[in-house]
This record gives C-alpha cells, sequence and structure tokens, in this order.
C-alpha cells in the first residue's frame, strides 16, 4: 500500500471525475455544444449499471450498457433542443437533467426512488472480483487512461477538427457540405457515453446510489472544474479536476463536523466557479469562450 | 367533486406563490435579459430571516415581515452590483451569467445549510393555520386565504407600478429595446438596480408566505426557482403578467395531476412542462415573439 | 446553363427583400449580380445556397431542381460560396480550415480517430499558391489579417469540390493590390473553365473582369446584358442614383 486509505480514496474520485469532466468538455469545449445537464448522463450511467449488474449481467457489459443507454439520451437531447440557443438552450439542458432528476425519483418499481440503490456489487472481470480500494484504483486508472486517450485521439483527428468547427462557425460549415446536426449528435453520444462510463465506475466505488448525488450541485461541481481547467483543452480538464478535488481537503484539517464539511466543500466550489468567471473565463489552459 | 374543488384551491394557492417568484424573476428578466437564476435563494434566505428573527429571536411579526422585505430587496441589489454588473463590463455572455447564478444559488443554500442545519425548519406562527371550513367540502387556513389576497393586492400594484409610474414605463421601454431606450437617455444600470430591488422584495414576501404555509429547508431554492421559472416559462418569460398567469397554470397542473398520478410526481410534471414549453413554445402562451429565442 | 433561380420571393416581417428574382447562370462564365445596398443580392445568395428559405419559387443546379434541398445537401452537389464578413473557424490552422474544405463528406468517426491527423500537404500547397496566400500552414485563423482571410475564404471556396463557385463581395475592403491580384485569381480559375457568380458593389472591378451582369434592385432584376450593355443602359444608372419609380420605362 502506497497511499493512505483516506488517499487513495481521493485518487479514485480524481480519476473517475477526470473521465466525466473531459467527456463534458468535449461537448462543451469541443463542439460548443452548451450543455447543463451533463449530471445526467452520469446519472443514467450510474443506474443503469448499477441495475444491470444486480441482475447479474457481467461488470464489463453493464459498464458499456450504461455508456450506451445515457448516449441514447444524448442523441435525444440534440435532436429536442437544436432548434435553441443561448440561454434557453442552457435552461432547457438544465430543464432535461430536472427531468431525469425526477425521474429517478419516481420511477421507484425500477430505481427505488429517494431511498436509493444498496449493495451495488464490486466489479467482477474475468473471475477476478476487485475487493480492495487499492486494485479498484488501478482499475479506474486504467479505464480513466483508456477513456482520455479515445477522446484525446477524437478531439485530435480531423473528425475533431470538424467539432470544432461546428463550434467556430456552424453556418460555414454546412455551406461546406458538412451536416452540423449530425455532428452535434455524435459529439454528444460520444460526451454522454464517456459520462455514463464514469457514472459507473462511480456506482460500483460507492455502491450506493441515490438521486440527489446526480443533481445541481454535483453539476456546479463538474462546471467549476471545466471552466477552471479551460474550454477545449483536455489537460486542463485534467489539472483542475486533481486541483479541484484536492482544494477542499484542506477543510478537513480544520476538524470541522461532517455536517459543515460537506455544505463548505460546495460553497467552495461555488465561490471558485464565480470567482474564476470574473477573474479569468477562460480557466488555466483555455482558448475558447462560452457563447 | 369536492375533491376536484379542493384540488382547485391547492392549485391557486400553490399558483400565487409561484406567481410571486415568477413575477420577481420575470421583472429583473425583462429588464436585464439574463437568467438570475439565484432569485430562488432570495426567496429561500427570506423564509430563513422570518424563521431567525421572528422564530428565534422574537421580533414581533410585523416587524420581521417590514426588515425581511427590505433585507431581500438589498440582497437582490447586492447581487446585482457585486457579481452580475461587474461580469457584463467585462463583456460576459448571458450563458455565464446565469452559470454565475447558479453559482451564487448554491454558495448562499450551503452557507444557509452551514447556518441553520439541513433540518426542516417551522416558524410556528399557529394563529394563522387554523382551518376554516367553505361549502362545498373546501378547507382553506386562514393563512392560504391571506396568501391568496395579498398575492393578488401585490399583482394589482405590480401591474399599476408597470403602467402609470414613470419609473415602470422606463423599465417596460428598457424590457423592449434597450438600444433606444438608452438613446432616449433612460439610464439602464438604474433600471436593473431598480429591478433587482423590487423584484428581490417579491422574492422577500413570497420567502415570507413560503415560510408560513410550508416547512423551511435550504435545499428548496432550486425547486422553487423551477417552478417560477417554469411558470415565467409557461406565461411569457419576458412579460410580468404573462408569467404570473403562467404560474398559476403551472400550480393548477400540479394540483390536478395528482388527482391522476402519484403525488410525487408533481415535481415531475412541473420539469416536464418546463422542458416540453422550452422545447416547442419557448415564447410562452402570452409572451412576446420577439423575445431573444431567435437572436 | 449552370444555376437558374426563377420567380424568388422572400419577406421579412413586412418587407419584401426579394421580390420575384429570376436569372440564370451560364456555365464557364463569370456573371456578376450588382445593384445599390439593400437591392437583396446577398439574401438572392442566402436563398440559393439555402440558408434562407424562400416563400416561394424554384432554383435549378445543373439540371436539378434543388428547391427542396438542405444547406449541407446543395453543398455536396457542387456549390462553393464565401462571405462577405468573412468568419472562418477562429481556433483552426490553414491547414485545418483547407482539410475540411477538402473532405467531401462529413469524417468517418472510427477511421479518423484511429487514422489520426491528416498530414497531406499536396493539394493544400497547390491552392495557396493559386490565391498567394504565403503564410505558414500552421498559422491560426485569428492570427490572418483581414485581406489575408479573404484570401483564406477563396481559397477554401476552391478547395472544396465544386462546379459553382458564389463569391459575396470578393474584395469589399481590401486595398488596392490585392484587388487587382484577385481579380487575376478570378481570371486564371475562369481560363480553367471555372464557373463564377459574384456579388459586386463596385462597377468598375466587374466591368473589365466579367461575361455577364446582372442588374438588382428592390429585390429584382432589373437589367441584364454583357458589361457594355450595362454601362449604357439608364434603368441602372437610375438605381444606383435613385429615381421614382412610377417614371421610370425600366419597370414595365
Amino acid at each position: 500500500m502506497i497511499f493512505s486509505a483516506y488517499q487513495t480514496h481521493i485518487f479514485i474520485l480524481i480519476f473517475i471525475y477526470i473521465i466525466l469532466v473531459v467527456s463534458l468538455n468535449l461537448a462543451l469545449g469541443y463542439t460548443g455544444l452548451l450543455n447543463l445537464g451533463h449530471v445526467a448522463f452520469f446519472g443514467i450511467g450510474a443506474y443503469t449499471s448499477a441495475l444491470l449488474a444486480l441482475e447479474g449481467l457481467t461488470y464489463i457489459a453493464a459498464m458499456i450498457a450504461a455508456g450506451l443507454f445515457a448516449s441514447v439520451f444524448g442523441y435525444l437531447l440534440v435532436i429536442a433542443t437544436d432548434r435553441l440557443r443561448g440561454d434557453y438552450l442552457a435552461m432547457a439542458t438544465l430543464g432535461f437533467s430536472f427531468v431525469v432528476y425526477s425521474l429517478l425519483l419516481n420511477l421507484r418499481d425500477v430505481t427505488r426512488g429517494a431511498m436509493g440503490i444498496p449493495g451495488i456489487p464490486k466489479p467482477t472481470i474475468l473471475d477476478f472480483t476487485i475487493r480492495t480500494n487499492d486494485q479498484y484504483l488501478i482499475f479506474v486508472l486504467l479505464v480513466c487512461a483508456i477513456s482520455v486517450f479515445i477522446m484525446y485521439r477524437i478531439v485530435n483527428s480531423p473528425f475533431g477538427k470538424l467539432l470544432e468547427a461546428t463550434r467556430d462557425n456552424a453556418v460555414c460549415l454546412r455551406v461546406l457540405g458538412k451536416n452540423t446536426l449530425s455532428l452535434k449528435y455524435k459529439a454528444m453520444m460520444i460526451s454522454a457515453f464517456f459520462a455514463g462510463i464514469s457514472g459507473s465506475l462511480y456506482a460500483h466505488y460507492i455502491t450506493f446510489i441515490d438521486p440527489t448525488s446526480f443533481y445541481i450541485s454535483e453539476l456546479i461541481l463538474v462546471l467549476t472544474i471545466v471552466i477552471v481547467g479551460g474550454l477545449g483543452s483536455i489537460k486542463g480538464s485534467i489539472v483542475a479536476t486533481a486541483l479541484i478535488i484536492y482544494i477542499p481537503e484542506v477543510l478537513r484539517m480544520l476538524d470541522l463536523p461532517s455536517s459543515v464539511l460537506g455544505p463548505a466543500r460546495q460553497a467552495i466550489y461555488a465561490v471558485i466557479l464565480i470567482t474564476i468567471l470574473m477573474i479569468r473565463p477562460k480557466g488555466l489552459f483555455g482558448k475558447v469562450d462560452l457563447e | 367533486m369536492s375533491l376536484l374543488a379542493q384540488s382547485i384551491i391547492n392549485g391557486l394557492i400553490t399558483g400565487s406563490i409561484y406567481a410571486l417568484v415568477a413575477a420577481g424573476y420575470s421583472l429583473i428578466y425583462s429588464t436585464n435579459n439574463f437568467m438570475h437564476f439565484a432569485h430562488g435563494i432570495s426567496v429561500v434566505a427570506a423564509g430563513y430571516m422570518v424563521y431567525w428573527l421572528f422564530t428565534l429571536a422574537g421580533t414581533p411579526f410585523y416587524a420581521t415581515c417590514l426588515i425581511t422585505i427590505l433585507l431581500s430587496a438589498l440582497f437582490g441589489l447586492a447581487m446585482y452590483r457585486l457579481i452580475y454588473l461587474p461580469l457584463q463590463r467585462r463583456g460576459s455572455s448571458n450563458v455565464i451569467l446565469l452559470i454565475a447564478s447558479i453559482g451564487i444559488l448554491i454558495f448562499f443554500q450551503n452557507i444557509i445549510q452551514i447556518a441553520f442545519g439541513s433540518g426542516v425548519k417551522l416558524i410556528g406562527y399557529i394563529e394563522v393555520s387554523r382551518g376554516i371550513a367553505f361549502p362545498g367540502g373546501i378547507t382553506m387556513t386562514v393563512l392560504q386565504i391571506v396568501i391568496l389576497l395579498i398575492s393578488g393586492i401585490i399583482f394589482i400594484m405590480l401591474y399599476q407600478f408597470m403602467q402609470k409610474t414613470k419609473l415602470g414605463r422606463n423599465m417596460r421601454a428598457v424590457s423592449n429595446n434597450k438600444e433606444l431606450a438608452s438613446i432616449v437617455g433612460i439610464d439602464h444600470i438604474r433600471i436593473s438596480d431598480f429591478s433587482f430591488l423590487i423584484g428581490s422584495a417579491l422574492a422577500g414576501v413570497a420567502g415570507i408566505l413560503v415560510a408560513l404555509e410550508q416547512n423551511l429547508s435550504p435545499l428548496m431554492g432550486t425547486n422553487l426557482m423551477i417552478k417560477g421559472f417554469t411558470g415565467a416559462v409557461i406565461g411569457g418569460i419576458n412579460y410580468v403578467p404573462g408569467s404570473i398567469i403562467g404560474s398559476f397554470v403551472l400550480g393548477m397542473a400540479e394540483n390536478l395531476g395528482i388527482l391522476v398520478l402519484p403525488s410525487g410526481y408533481k415535481d415531475a410534471i412541473a420539469f416536464s412542462l418546463l422542458f416540453l414549453f422550452l422545447l416547442f413554445k419557448p415564447n410562452g402562451i402570452l409572451g412576446k415573439k420577439e423575445g431573444r429565442f431567435d437572436k | 446553363m449552370i444555376l437558374s433561380c426563377r420567380d424568388i420571393h422572400k419577406s421579412f416581417g413586412g418587407i419584401r427583400a426579394i421580390d420575384g428574382c429570376t436569372f440564370t447562370v451560364e456555365k464557364k462564365r463569370i456573371t456578376a449580380i450588382i445593384g445599390p445596398n439593400g437591392s437583396g443580392k446577398t439574401t438572392m445568395f442566402n436563398v440559393i445556397s439555402k440558408l434562407i428559405k424562400p416563400d416561394s419559387g424554384t432554383i435549378d443546379f445543373n439540371g436539378r431542381d434543388v428547391t427542396g434541398l438542405k444547406d449541407y445537401e446543395l453543398a455536396r452537389l457542387g456549390i462553393s460560396r464565401t462571405f462577405q464578413d468573412v468568419k472562418l473557424f477562429q481556433n483552426l490552422t490553414i491547414r485545418e480550415h483547407l482539410q475540411i474544405a477538402m473532405s467531401d463528406s462529413n469524417e468517418k468517426l472510427l477511421s479518423s480517430i484511429i487514422k489520426g491527423k491528416n498530414r497531406d500537404s499536396q493539394n493544400i500547397q497547390e491552392v495557396m499558391d493559386l490565391v498567394g496566400l504565403d503564410k505558414t500552414f500552421d498559422t491560426y485563423a485569428t492570427d490572418l489579417s483581414y485581406g489575408q482571410r479573404k484570401l483564406l475564404d477563396l481559397a477554401i471556396a476552391i478547395a472544396k469540390p465544386h462546379s459553382l463557385l458564389m463569391l459575396d463581395e470578393p474584395v469589399a475592403g481590401v486595398n488596392p493590390r490585392l484587388r487587382s491580384s484577385i481579380k487575376e485569381i478570378l481570371r486564371e480559375l475562369n481560363s480553367r473553365g471555372e464557373s463564377i457568380l459574384l456579388i459586386e458593389h463596385d462597377m468598375n472591378f466587374v466591368m473589365d473582369l466579367v461575361d455577364h451582369i446582372f442588374v438588382m434592385d428592390a429585390g429584382r432584376v432589373i437589367a441584364e446584358g454583357a458589361p457594355q450593355e450595362i454601362q449604357n443602359n439608364p434603368c441602372v444608372l437610375e438605381a444606383y442614383l435613385g429615381g421614382s419609380e412610377e417614371e421610370s420605362e425600366c419597370w414595365k
């Protein structure tokens, strides 16, 4: 054991969030798809994977299914909101996450509502069950590396350049014969897929999920990280995830009661978000502005 | 039959609280053209102010109300002057302002949670929660009657203010055409100041009524904001009377909807209405065509 | 005949921007649409390239009715166009712009990820030489001057597979030297057999360049012909200098 149990826990969260944040950056930063509903994909992935695994599906299959199911919602979201612009689009995507939240809360026969889903099994891969957090750390590191590598290849490929062109000037791109709607939904589907994967990793790590894990405070965390890291920069997203997940840990030295620790962490995220918007909206490594 | 009548009455009461939230929100939106999502936290902060002053400190009730409304108004102004205006001055887009306002909401929600704890709080102003039976099997508390009366009076006053006073007319001018308004010499920052003052004072009123009618919880701001926002979108977000009517429609839809659906679906009804209206009728049923949706 | 527009109408609110516009563009010629400000030239361009949906009228391109197509579908059939206010893709390099223009459909996602960056420079060099844009391929669009952006915009339109080149004010706002070099580029393209349709505000620029001119005013074509005919046409002068509609014989 190299790290303390607590550090291992933080590292696992960081790798899970790196996937989530980079996937949001792919849609928001690279493609310019304003999406305030990204945590909904995270939640859909977590629930899909947890429920399927509880039904006896092998972990890898459940994880892939989580990604695919989330990307179906990504497709629907783009098709439905294509006519909207600016803050109406922002509100519609935010509204989408509220709809998903209330479905998780109310489809009790499937999701058990507010009671949440306990006892989510730890992943088993080829007869090897991941039991300790150290093993889980290696596993998420691996999945995170593969996911980020794929997304890195995507944004640096000719296809990725089309995504950036969509963000910069969609009209000009259509005049060049490219179907920007199809580019948009493909980007959103990829983004949702990896958000779903990270949701699955989250669910099987914590082993308990309920709808409140996928609501507006979670959204603030993810948005803060993406904006601090910078839109259109994978490197920025990775650095910012590590930073932002780590910063509030200094609070633990103050020996605050846990009822204060949680809200204080949230408040710090909010302050970081507002500060970065006021001082340096392009973030650490960003190159583009929010439209 | 009495169940239906009671649901309609409940719809009106819920609707009038949503409408108070929506009216202030929509007033701010129409003059400033960005989404002040943190409006929801103004309502909650006002509710906790009542709890603190009245329940904990024992301040007389009417003095509590007065102080709360005043502080709410100043709270709104402070958000505009300290956060939104500096952001606008550095050329931030509306989306940035919206994200900042979500940040403000989350920040104060957690500050309230740290200060008062996450448990629900009761105001305990018992005199107003006495039920009165009406013919037709309808029951209303004194407070609910007061809510209907107060919101009705406020809406009439707001309408008169917007139509009859110079400030109100200037606000409508800015809301219709900011460039033109500034050409004819209307200082839009001053107008924005007043829209935040008045809009947030309305949030203060809503907060007091919510505090008396429901239990207080730090997390209720998001929900109230979505409800007020949904009402505004249904009626037409850039048109204050529209958003008031839209809020009543929402209150009705929720209370009539749970006659056929499980009561947990109350929020789902609102969220779905919000999503559907944004997709298919983003200017609302009464909103003006020249909304900013097409730009 | 490569492009033919028949009886196009388009109103914005109560304003008739295009009011029964009809014209036909011939192959392998340089055709110009001229006309005063607000006569509907750019609107007509946007209607042809499907960025604006007309209220009525039909458009044929290469003998095919394209009225119902989407903007990108029409572009794939072979229409290239530039914009009056060049915006480009701010965060992409010259190379990336031209690669996007040259690929004729959406990139296939999977093969795109596996192959990675496309480093082919041969065709890019040719287009750059043609327009005379002397910049390294890795220069970002934001780092170009206005004139250079204008040239890059032209290069993109040329690089995109096309049979008709539509240029919206190709020399607006550029210095005289660049102006004459753009003129030479267009002549060179035409000598290679390109069909070009351009909008120009300035009659002097088009007079010794183009084969055929359409004059637009108030949303319709009021005169057409070879440059010499147009120069001597009283209606055209009137449209430019402004006269009352009723007195004019041009409105019959």
